[in-house]
C-alpha cells in the first residue's frame, strides 16, 4: 500500500442484500460427503430483518492482518522458489453491480505442486516443499483488482474416502465490506481431468454457475518473467441499483 | 441487470491456524485498550451427536462498549472506540472449542429509535459446511422479556434460550474477566438457530 494514494473507506450508501440464490450455489447435501448430513441445521434457517448490525462489516482489515507481498511462490522476495508450475493469478473482486469492491483483504491458501498442505491435519504422503508455506493475504486496489503469484496446486486424495481426489484448487477467503458479503470458496483449474468427479465443483447445478469457480486461461506471452496467468472474478452479494425493467 | 453471486464452497479441512493466529483477542487497536467491560466469550462447536468439530472457524462482528459499529454506516462512526476493531476469528481445537476476548458489546437505538439488545454478530465455517451458518449472539439468561427485531424472528422459547451467551463463571486468570458462554450446535437437539444468509 506504501506510495500509492489511500483509497478511501466504502460510502455511506445503502445496499440490497438477497438471500443467496440456491440456483448459483453449491447444494448443502452432497451425496458421498457424510459431514454435509451431519453438520447441516436440521430446523429451517430463520427469516431475519437486515439492520446496521449486519450491514456493517469489518472495514480497513489490511491495518489490522499482516499483509504479503504479491509473490508467494518463494518464502522471501528473491529467495529460492517453490518446485511447480508457476502461475499469475489475477483477477476484480465486485458487486452485483459489477462496482468495485477496494480495499478488500483477500486470503488464500492451496497445496503445493505435490498436493500437501503445510498443515497440521494433512496425512498425505507427499513432500512438503521447503520455499512454500501456500499462504497468502493481499487487499485489493482501487478498480477491486487483486493479483498474486504462486505455484500451480497439485491434485491430493481425500483420506476419508476410497476414491475421491480433489482437483488442483486455490481456497479464497474474502472480505468485502459488510457482514453480508463475506465470502468463502475454492476456485478449480480449467481442463483437469479430476474436475469432472469433485463432488464439491459439481455440487453447483447451473454449468454457468459451476463455470465461475473454475479460473479462465489467458493468453501465453513469454518474456522476462514467464508464467502461465489465470483468472478470476469475484461477485460479491450486494447492490445498489434498482434494477431496470425489461 | 445484476450479475450473478459468485458460488459459496467450504473451507476444507485445511484452514490454516495461521490466519487465525492473535485474532481471538478484539481488545485493542493500534496499541489502544477497547474501552467497556472485557469478556471472554468461550463454546464448543458440536454437530449431530454432540460430536466436537476440529478446525472449525468461528468470526463475530460486533459494535464497540457503546454499540458503535466501525463502518462508516454507522452514524456515530466517528465515535467509534479508538481501541475497539470490532472483528474476531477463533478456530476451534480437537474438542471443538473456540475462545474470544472482547468487550461486551453496548445496547443502542436504531434510526428510528428501536432499541437493540446487546449482541454480536456470528458466523461458523467448517469442512461439510458448503455455506458459512450465520447467528446472532445475545447476553443474559434469556428469561428477561427482551425485545429485539432479530430475537423476535425466534419464536419458539427453547429455541431462543440457545441465541443467549450463558454467563458461566469467573475465569482463572490473573485478570479474572467475566466469562460468557456459547455453544454452537450445528445439527442436533439443541441445536443453534440460524438465519437465512
Amino acid at each position: 500500500m506504501r506510495g500509492q494514494p489511500p483509497i478511501p473507506l466504502p460510502e455511506t450508501i445503502q445496499v440490497e442484500y438477497e438471500p443467496y440464490q440456491e440456483s448459483t450455489q453449491l447444494a448443502r447435501y452432497i451425496q458421498d460427503y457424510p459431514r454435509s448430513f451431519t453438520r447441516n441445521p436440521s430446523q429451517p434457517l430463520i427469516r431475519r430483518p437486515l439492520t446496521l448490525s449486519e450491514r456493517t462489516g469489518p472495514i480497513a482489515l489490511e491495518r489490522r492482518l499482516a499483509i504479503d507481498g504479491e509473490d508467494i511462490s518463494s518464502k522471501e522476495p528473491g529467495g529460492p522458489r517453490a518446485i511447480g508450475q508457476f502461475i499469475a493469478v489475477t483477477g476484480r473482486v465486485m458487486d452485483e453491480d459489477g462496482a468495485p469492491l477496494a480495499r478488500a483483504v483477500i486470503e488464500i491458501w492451496q497445496a503445493n505442486s505435490a498436493g500437501k498442505y503445510v498443515h497440521e491435519l494433512d496425512r498425505h504422503q507427499a513432500p512438503i516443499d521447503s520455499n512454500f508455506t501456500g499462504l497468502g493475504r493481499f487487499v485489493t486496489g482501487a478498480e477491486g483488482q487483486y493479483k498474486f503469484l504462486s505455484i500451480k496446486p497439485g491434485a491430493y486424495p481425500v483420506m476419508e474416502s476410497d476414491w475421491w481426489w480433489r482437483p488442483p484448487h486455490i481456497h479464497f477467503s474474502i472480505f468485502g465490506p459488510s457482514w453480508m458479503n463475506r465470502y468463502v470458496t475454492q476456485i478449480f483449474f480449467p481442463g483437469e481431468p479430476l474436475n469432472e468427479t469433485d463432488l464439491l465443483l459439481n455440487a453447483v447445478q447451473d454449468p454457468e454457475a459451476r463455470d465461475r469457480l473454475i479460473f479462465e486461461t489467458t493468453p501465453t506471452t513469454v518474456g522476462a518473467v514467464n508464467l502461465l496467468t489465470f483468472r478470476r472474478d469475484f461477485v460479491l452479494r450486494g447492490k445498489r441499483s434498482t434494477p431496470a425493467l425489461d | 441487470m445484476s450479475l450473478p453471486t459468485s458460488p459459496y464452497c467450504t473451507i476444507g479441512p485445511f484452514f490454516p491456524g495461521e490466519f487465525a493466529d492473535g485474532c481471538g483477542d478484539l481488545t485493542s487497536r493500534d496499541g489502544k485498550q477497547a474501552r467497556g467491560q472485557h469478556i471472554l466469550l468461550t463454546g464448543s462447536v458440536v454437530e449431530e451427536g454432540n460430536r466436537p468439530i476440529r478446525n472449525a472457524i468461528v468470526e463475530i462482528w460486533q459494535p464497540d462498549a457503546n454499540g458503535v459499529f466501525r463502518h462508516p454506516l454507522d452514524p456515530r462512526f466517528e465515535d467509534a472506540d479508538p481501541g475497539f476493531f470490532g472483528w474476531g476469528r477463533a478456530r476451534t481445537d480437537a474438542e471443538g472449542r473456540y475462545a474470544f476476548r472482547t468487550v461486551m458489546p453496548g445496547a443502542y437505538a436504531t434510526q428510528d429509535g428501536a432499541p437493540r439488545c446487546p449482541h454480536l454478530n456470528l458466523m461458523v465455517l467448517a469442512i461439510g459446511l458448503t455455506h458459512r451458518l450465520v447467528t446472532t449472539v445475545f447476553f443474559g439468561d434469556g428469561a428477561q422479556p427482551a425485545s429485539d427485531p432479530l430475537l423476535d424472528c425466534v419464536a419458539d422459547p427453547a429455541r431462543r434460550a440457545r441465541m443467549f451467551a450463558i454467563h458461566d463463571k469467573l475465569s482463572n486468570g490473573a485478570d479474572a474477566l467475566p466469562a460468557y458462554r456459547f455453544d454452537i450446535v450445528t445439527r442436533g437437539e439443541a441445536e443453534t438457530p440460524f438465519f437465512v444468509d
